[in-house]
């Protein structure tokens, strides 16, 4: 994407005073986004972006500047204002720029950019017919098609040079059903680092039966009870529930700054001892897979808890460094916009060996969560609230109505030592993560889990 | 380099007979400094630039971009909107609105905050942490202190005849406080934002967020009850962004707003006004025009309680029919995607009662400070939400014990029909405005 030679004298005149390294972000992406809403094809956008950023780094300090513009005295120019960030007079040196290559995480078979558009248009039409096949009381229905292929280059002081290129594709059934007074929504929306054969095995025909059949289930709903009880979290459900209560308190950035309730607490029992999770950037095809992060680590899958017990936090190079281990490959950034922050990639609960029916069966009276619509969490204090978009109440062990307007509200260590059960079911679910105004792509799964307590936050007393 | 005007007038020339196309440019310089233990964070100086084009043909819209595009390269996106537009369904309500004359208002930019040098940027950062972590020997260090801001120039031209630019300028200051005590540590939060750095000052907002990190110091979980709520300006602000969901004439042409059949009603209470106004200077989201060249201006959508009409874009103006007009709420991400309806300053009337006024009519309740999850757990189309809330119980017409890990839940319209007051300490936060809200009841979920 930049010729060699350029990119060390941009390296180079970053380094001008001094840092532990120096590093370039180069990147070009094409998309292709389509929405279909109100029975129409509204509108196809087509968009091609391209920028570098420059960044100087000292401990876990940096300076960076970007620009749209890839020639070199623009580069020059951003290198200058990145590295007036650090008060310094030694010229830091750039080690031998030396090609990493790395395993192929995400394999492309049938490339999105070979794809005539009208194909794409085509799995919309039917996203709509379908999902209005499923009831007459589906009322509205939002189809949305997009993918990406983002080049990356990622350069640096200590003689690293990572090129690696990025798939992207998401198909989206968003379906309003209607009775009466009554709206209710449902939502589906399988994504994944690959290429138009994800769709082979995430039909648009499927997406959309799913996304109709929750919005048309939940008008049966009643309002969610309010107080504290057992919920049972579907499997993929629990991802996001891990991945908010506890693997933003578990980013390194958050422990530095003495703003994470896991601070101190490595080698400790924080959870139950069903529980063994992980950040995994390794898995083929993920959401939140690539063979390197945004600062040219390699992807790891990383030990969080082994039984119950912390292993230890997920860093970027200047956070490990300061706490003296390695990175472990999360460091991102959601374009050349913006610095790599501590990012989870995937994030699990590891199966268990218990039969996830049984698990609804052995529950006297609780809530049962099947969908939900993401989570929130303060890493600082641990409390996270989750929430639910499908619902419904467990009576004697046996899954029963429908319920609406419900949320899960606790602190991580707390409901994270109260599952009492983890099912053998692993299932993956794919989500936009936002932190420090950055958007990145993350995929999270789990089985199907029990919280014995955990307060829900409905309307009914 | 090209200048926008330039770029925006190839874009337009390059439209067929029979073709409408719309080229809108932006271009901007943004700088961001925190500090972190006495040093410099981070720091982060961004140069962006890049055009959009939307091209209208037989009724059938495409859209395309390309960031910092060379002319030839606005030319290819003009065609690639052309190719996309030949794959969208016809639409007769689709089409570029005319130009009207707009109020250029000059006084979004302002060139003493544009030359205000990165040294004085850093110098205003260290201050702020060293001031938020001087206050109290329990509040020794910050999430985040950070002073940002930002130069934007806005171009847009089309084959109606709009041609139209303007300039800002916007700065910010936030403070993200860490308050320890024992075991337990709290959060606090607060921000400003102004046309210039100079019009911030860092200290009363770092006096706020230190507040309302040590008030949470000792914080419990309630019971679940019924109670009177008080919704101070933060927490209230965060239900807005869902209510301009639900009065974007967009949802309710699409069967997604609740709203939807409520026009002309009573909905809320005589105690609630809502408007929409893009003139108001002192208010963030102030423009001279919107995302598609429309002046902007006021749109009162309810007025003492009763739902008078919603936000429109030219499209939704049109489909509507009868003589309903944009109300200049055509707004856009960027240059990356096409106008949608949106809001501009977005706010709730304020009114008489004091905060304390306020307080001391709902006895027995709770004053929230914080809600979570609103993005989850709120749901625009059906009105129902749930969020996650810490706050202040009252007692005696003061603020008492503080409160954690509990649950507000409701909807939509049971809260607005449900407002007693709105206090007078209104405030803007970024293009979102609100005083504190007093609820008869609300359903408060915790032990």
């Amino acid at each position: 994407m930049l010729d060699r030679g350029l990119v060390r004298e941009v390296l180079t005149a970053a380094a001008r005073n001094g840092g532990d390294f120096t590093e370039v972000f180069v990147e070009e992406r094409s998309s292709t986004s389509i929405r279909l809403d109100d029975g129409k094809v509204e509108e196809l956008t087509s968009g091609l972006d391209r920028g570098a950023g420059v960044r100087v780094v000292r401990g876990t300090s940096f300076g960076y500047a970007f620009s749209n513009r890839l020639d070199r005295a623009s580069l020059l120019e951003a290198a200058a204002a990145a590295s007036a960030a650090l008060a310094g007079d030694a010229q830091g040196s750039v080690v031998d720029l030396t090609v990493r290559a790395g395993p192929g995480t995400n394999r492309v078979e049938r490339s999105a950019a070979d794809v005539p558009a009208a194909t794409k248009v085509g799995w919309l039409r039917e996203v709509n017919e379908v999902a209005r096949g499923v009831s007459p009381e589906v009322a509205q229905v939002v189809g949305i098609y997009g993918d990406s292929l983002q080049r990356r280059l990622i350069a640096a002081s200590d003689g690293r040079w990572v090129e690696e290129d990025r798939p992207r594709i998401r198909l989206v059934a968003q379906v309003v059903a209607k009775r009466g007074d009554v709206i209710q929504t449902g939502w589906e929306g399988p994504a994944a680092c690959a290429g138009v054969e994800f769709l082979d095995r995430h039909p648009p025909a499927v997406t959309a039966r799913r996304a109709a059949e929750r919005a048309v289930t939940m008008l049966d709903s009643i309002p969610a009870p309010a107080g504290e009880m057992a919920v049972v979290v579907a499997n993929g459900c629990g991802g996001v529930l891990f991945h908010e209560a506890v693997g933003h308190p578990l980013e390194a950035d958050a422990v530095d700054k003495e703003a994470s309730v896991y601070r101190g607490l490595t080698g400790a029992r924080c959870a139950s001892d069903l529980i063994n999770g992980v950040d995994d950037a390794t898995t083929a095809n993920g959401w939140g897979s690539f063979d390197f992060d945004d600062e040219g680590e390699p992807s790891r899958r990383t030990v969080l808890f082994t039984d119950g017990v912390l292993q230890g936090f997920l860093h970027d190079r200047g956070h490990a460094a300061k706490m003296g281990v390695d990175p472990t490959g999360n460091g991102r950034r959601e374009s050349y916009a913006s610095p790599p922050i501590v990012r989870m990639t995937n994030t699990n609960i590891l199966p268990g060996d218990t039969d996830p029916q049984q698990i609804v069966r052995d529950t006297a009276r609780g809530i049962y969560v099947s969908g939900l619509g993401g989570g929130q969490v303060n890493p600082a204090t641990g409390d996270f609230v989750f929430g639910v978009s499908e619902g419904f109440l467990i009576e004697d062990g046996q899954i029963t109505t429908p319920v609406r307007g419900a949320n899960l509200i606790g602190r991580a260590i707390d409901v994270m030592s109260s599952v009492d059960a983890v099912g053998s079911d692993f299932e993956t679910w794919e989500g936009v993560c936002g932190k420090d105004g950055q958007n990145a792509p993350v995929g999270s799964g789990a089985p199907t889990l029990r919280i014995a307590t955990i307060t829900v936050g409905g309307t009914g007393v | 380099m090209s200048d926008l005007g330039e770029l925006v007038a190839i874009a337009v020339a390059e439209a067929a007979d029979g073709e409408e196309v719309e080229a809108f440019a932006t271009e901007g310089r943004q700088t961001e400094v925190s500090a972190l233990r006495g040093e410099v964070e981070g720091m982060t100086f961004a140069e962006e630039r890049g055009v959009g084009v939307r091209l209208i043909a037989d009724g059938r819209l495409g859209y395309a971009y390309g960031a910092d595009p060379t002319p030839a390269e606005v030319v290819a996106a003009v065609a690639r909107a052309r190719e996309n537009a030949a794959l969208a369904e016809p639409d007769e309500h689709n089409g570029l609105p005319e130009a009207e004359p707009f109020e250029t208002l000059p006084e979004l930019f302002r060139a003493g905050s544009a030359a205000v040098s990165v040294d004085e940027k850093v110098r205003r950062a260290l201050d702020l942490e060293a001031y938020a972590v001087s206050r109290d020997p329990r509040v020794t260090k910050v999430e985040l202190a950070q002073v940002g801001d930002a130069v934007a120039r806005v171009a847009i031209a089309s084959t109606r005849g709009v041609d139209a630019s303007y300039e800002r300028t916007d700065a910010w200051v936030v403070v993200v406080p860490l308050a320890v005590e024992g075991d337990e540590t709290q959060t606090g939060f607060s921000f400003q934002v102004a046309r210039g750095l100079d019009e911030l000052a860092s200290e009363p907002v770092a006096d706020e967020a230190v507040d309302r990190a040590m008030s949470m110091l000792g914080a419990v979980k309630p019971a679940t009850a019924k109670v009177p709520i008080v919704l101070d300006p933060f927490a209230a602000s965060s239900f807005l962004g869902v209510l301009a969901g639900a009065l974007s004439a967009e949802s309710v042409l699409k069967g997604r707003s609740l709203f939807a059949d409520m026009a002309g009603q009573q909905v809320g209470s005589p105690a609630f006004t809502l408007v929409d106004d893009g003139r108001r200077l002192d208010g963030p989201g102030a423009c001279p025009f919107d995302g598609e060249g429309v002046p902007s201006g006021r749109t009162e959508l309810f007025t003492a309680g009763t739902l008078n009409g919603f936000l429109h874009d030219t499209y939704t103006a049109r489909r509507t029919g009868g003589d309903q007009r944009s109300t200049g709420n055509a707004k856009r991400g960027g240059y990356k995607g096409a106008p949608g309806v949106g809001t501009s300053n977005f706010f709730i009337e304020p009114g008489e009662p004091s905060f304390d006024e306020l307080l001391a009519r709902a006895e027995g309740g709770v004053l929230i400070r914080d809600v979570s999850g609103v993005h989850s757990g709120a749901n625009p189309i059906s009105g129902e939400f749930s969020v996650g809330a810490t706050g202040l119980r009252i007692e005696g017409g003061t603020l008492g014990e503080p409160l954690r890990e509990m649950t507000i839940a409701s909807t939509l319209p049971e809260m607005l029909e449900g407002i007693s007051a709105v206090g007078s300490d209104f405030r803007f936060f970024s293009s979102v405005g609100t005083a504190s809200i007093l609820i008869g009841q609300m359903t408060l979920a915790g032990v």
